[in-house]
């Protein structure tokens, strides 16, 4: 196996102002920085040029493409808006295609109520397996999620540590297989 | 039995890439619909990656 380090970027799927799930992607950032040998960054959504007279790869950008060509995972971070993703996050997602194949992705949902954002997440996992991403079968669920962070992003439920660490296990685990089959495993043709 | 096709090279490194994937891709143009596999329904890209460096390239699978 190669020896350049994991990368595992965490992509905040919002633009809206006042977004929680800022305080759930610095949370999961947090996590995956405490790992050895994983790199990994915030990649904001609303920080992208997203121009909307153009869709798919026409409104590609470079940046954004690099990122998606070195990662090995993503941690998509999605609050749920009228039970589905933010428009633009799927805009943005929509703008690479090659660069996702055999790569892991887990989903984090964020939502003002109980259900943590099962609904973005049964919603997402169509989009994440026809964009050639693996998705993994742990999720984290920030429900009631002004109760789970305090104003400044503080976390105030200490349970979400071992149910992000269950979510990163599984997740690394897949991206270095992943990695090792885009690396080394042809596809019989 | 399969043809066998020319392993593309990952021009940041040199090193031979692998062919791990065939990726079905949707026509978004005429132009594109003109390459159009009608029994897939898309036109297939192949997903070639580098070992040495991770990068990635593809090219029209043909068939």
């Amino acid at each position: 196996m190669n020896s350049r380090p994991l990368s595992i970027p965490v992509i905040l799927g919002t633009t809206r102002k006042g977004r929680m799930s800022a305080h759930a992607a610095h949370f999961m950032l947090g996590q995956i920085e405490k790992r050895d040998g994983i790199r990994t960054e915030l990649i904001d959504i609303s920080k992208l040029p997203m121009p909307v007279d153009d869709a798919g790869e026409g409104i590609k950008d470079p940046l954004f493409s690099e990122k998606m060509v070195m990662a090995d995972a993503l941690v998509i971070v999605t609050p749920e808006y009228n039970h589905s993703f933010p428009g633009l996050l799927k805009h943005i997602l929509d703008s690479c295609l090659k660069e996702y194949i055999h790569k892991a992705a887990g989903i984090v949902g964020v939502s003002a109520g109980p259900f943590g954002g099962v609904r973005v997440i049964q919603d997402l996992i169509p989009v994440i397996r026809e964009l050639g991403l693996v998705n993994i079968f742990w999720d984290v669920n920030f429900g009631n999620v002004s109760k789970v962070f305090d104003e400044s992003g503080n976390l105030l439920d200490e349970a979400f540590v071992s149910r992000a660490d269950k979510f990163l296990n599984e997740l690394i685990w897949m991206a270095k297989t992943l990695r090792y089959g885009r690396d080394n495993i042809a596809l019989d043709s | 039995m399969a043809k066998q096709k020319t392993k593309m090279i990952c021009p940041h490194c040199g090193a031979a890439m692998n062919h791990h994937a065939d990726k079905l891709v949707y026509p978004t143009s005429t132009e594109d619909s003109k390459k159009m596999n009608t029994a897939l329904g898309g036109v297939i890209a192949e997903i070639h990656c580098c070992p040495g460096c991770g990068a990635l390239e593809s090219r029209g699978g043909g068939e």
